[in-house]
């Protein structure tokens, strides 16, 4: 049970040194920041959406767009070079633990580093926002999102071939999914031609479970559907690592 | 005679090339076995199928008397690997690096483990220091230390000093040397002759995923013979093999042009049985 504990350690240690590098700052933290700025104060009191003032509804989408960034880059990048490169994930391999010990610590250290950049996005909104409460169905919306991606992330890693191949992912499948699974705008107001596209996303659904205030259907088909996709996620990211071969 | 590593048949492929054809060792415990032969010839492959980085297409290999495939984590536990490229954490410092290392195969007192494999290799000093400011000859003395931390009955090592300097590398050779001394089987891939003779008790050649020839240096010299007489014609070095020096001298003789005699080594017995030479 504990046989996850060296690598989530390992994978803290690293985190805590880059931590404090102003590079790590500006990206994982720094930019949700200035959509905020931008977004959220510059529009924020002038523009209503959905009932609500627009910062309201924008802080609980870049939570999830932060959360899922900081889950899912760190975690697909990192592996992917200590697998190609630095070959330190072979090491994993040849150590006397699971498959499944190697995946929950991976997968748990990108939990942490989503959590914590989020953190700070979280704070910034309970300080500038007073209608911003986070409730119990963001919390687990959040904690999902987080989980779901970070395996993903590993999915990622495992599959890419290249540090190239890896950034092709993040431009092309995560940077779409940050900006159009509703964190700037109501899937609603949508055409109705991209839906389809946009529910098949899985960035859609943690959305709308960080977004939700009270349980009711809406609620519950997107926690089923973000579990699903972590379930999905996990069973390959496991099957991955079970059958890695050079 | 104990076995520590024994391979049957052991075949495997990428695409359309074999990589390991019908591989058959047998690794006596407490030996230090090469597999020699020249780059693309198999080693790295045998060497990743034995170390749980890939499988074979067929097979089976065993270490200790245990199926490494059945018993994974038992095996693991037994087995230490140094790698060709150096997969230390090079953010982190040489006592971190290790006391993960510890964390991860359970070994207890990890501080007094840690340190007396840092003495052991020179490096206690320099624990607190990041891998990365490390040179490539301290780099591989810590995966030197890394890998006694777990008390291993085997230890593979990949090409362990190619790149290093010639002093570097006869440092890296006494601790294999040091290694074997306490009792460890240890199984290394080389293309180096010099290192091959030096260190192993017996060696295999290998070449295009086969073993072509099984032994201690001296027998396989025995074999082709321990005198080389070497002469240049049209096509270029021609290498004729003798059992003592007075037939290569005879032989010498018929010979016009410039041409050497002097004893053979690995490498001839490579070029006697495939016709190229390893490098």
């Amino acid at each position: 049970m504990t046989d996850f504990l060296p690598i989530l350690y390992r994978e803290l240690i690293i985190y805590k040194k880059r931590l404090f590098k102003l590079s790590y700052v500006l990206s994982a933290l720094i930019s949700p920041l200035i959509y905020l700025a931008v977004f959220g104060f510059g529009l924020g009191e002038n523009l209503t959406v959905t009932g609500t003032n627009y910062i309201t509804f924008l802080l609980p989408g870049l939570i999830a767009m932060t959360s899922m960034t900081n889950s899912y880059i760190w975690i697909a990048n990192g592996l992917n070079i200590d697998r190609l490169y630095f070959k330190t994930f072979q090491l994993l391999v040849q150590a006397p633990i699971k498959p499944i010990a190697i995946l929950m610590g991976i997968i748990t250290a990108g939990i942490i580093r989503g959590l914590f950049a989020s953190s700070l996005i979280i704070s910034v909104g309970l300080l500038c926002c007073t209608s911003f409460s986070p409730n119990g169905i963001f919390w687990l919306g959040l904690l999902l999102n987080c989980f779901m991606f970070s395996t993903l992330g590993v999915i990622i890693g495992m599959i890419t071939k290249s540090h190239e191949e890896t950034a092709i992912y993040s431009n092309f499948l995560m940077v779409p999914m940050a900006f159009f699974s509703g964190t700037f705008f109501p899937l609603e107001k949508l055409p109705f031609f991209v839906k389809p596209l946009i529910y098949a996303l899985p960035l859609t659904y943690s959305t709308i479970l960080i977004r939700k205030s009270q349980w009711d259907r809406v609620t519950l088909l997107s926690l089923f559907i973000t579990i699903g996709f972590s379930l999905m996620f996990l069973f390959l990211a496991l099957r991955l690592i079970k059958n890695y071969r050079e | 005679m104990v076995i520590s590593i024994e391979t049957k048949g052991v075949w495997k492929s990428y695409g359309p090339v074999w990589a390991v054809k019908d591989l058959n060792l047998e690794v006596r415990k407490g030996e230090i076995f090469g597999l020699l032969g020249p780059n693309g010839a198999g080693k790295t492959t045998a060497l990743k199928i034995l170390t749980f980085l890939t499988k074979p297409d067929r097979g089976s290999c065993k270490i200790e008397g245990l199926d490494i495939w059945k018993y994974p984590l038992v095996v693991k536990s037994r087995i230490s690997v140094i790698p060709q490229e150096i997969n230390l954490d090079k953010e982190l410092t040489a006592y971190e690096n290790l006391l993960i290392y510890c964390m991860l195969h359970k070994i207890r007192d990890k501080k007094h483990k840690i340190e007396e494999a840092l003495r052991f290799v020179g490096l206690w000093e320099y624990r607190k220091e990041e891998v990365r400011k490390f040179s490539l000859g301290m780099q591989k003395r810590l995966l030197l230390a890394r890998s006694f931390l777990n008390d291993p009955s085997v230890i593979f090592l990949d090409e362990p000093t190619t790149g290093l300097d010639p002093h570097i590398r006869r440092e890296i050779w006494t601790f294999i040397k040091k290694a074997k001394d306490k009792g460890k089987t240890i199984l290394l891939t080389t293309h180096y002759i010099e290192e091959a003779e030096y260190l192993c008790d017996r060696v295999a050649i290998m070449n295009k995923g086969e073993i072509i020839a099984c032994g201690t240096p001296q027998e396989l010299k025995n074999q082709v013979g321990l005198w080389v007489l070497e002469s240049i014609n049209d096509t270029g070095f021609e290498y004729e093999f003798f059992k003592t020096r007075e037939e290569a001298l005879l032989k010498a003789r018929e010979k016009e042009g410039p041409v050497t005699i002097r004893r053979s080594n690995l490498e001839d017995i490579f070029i006697r049985l495939t016709g190229e030479k390893i490098d």
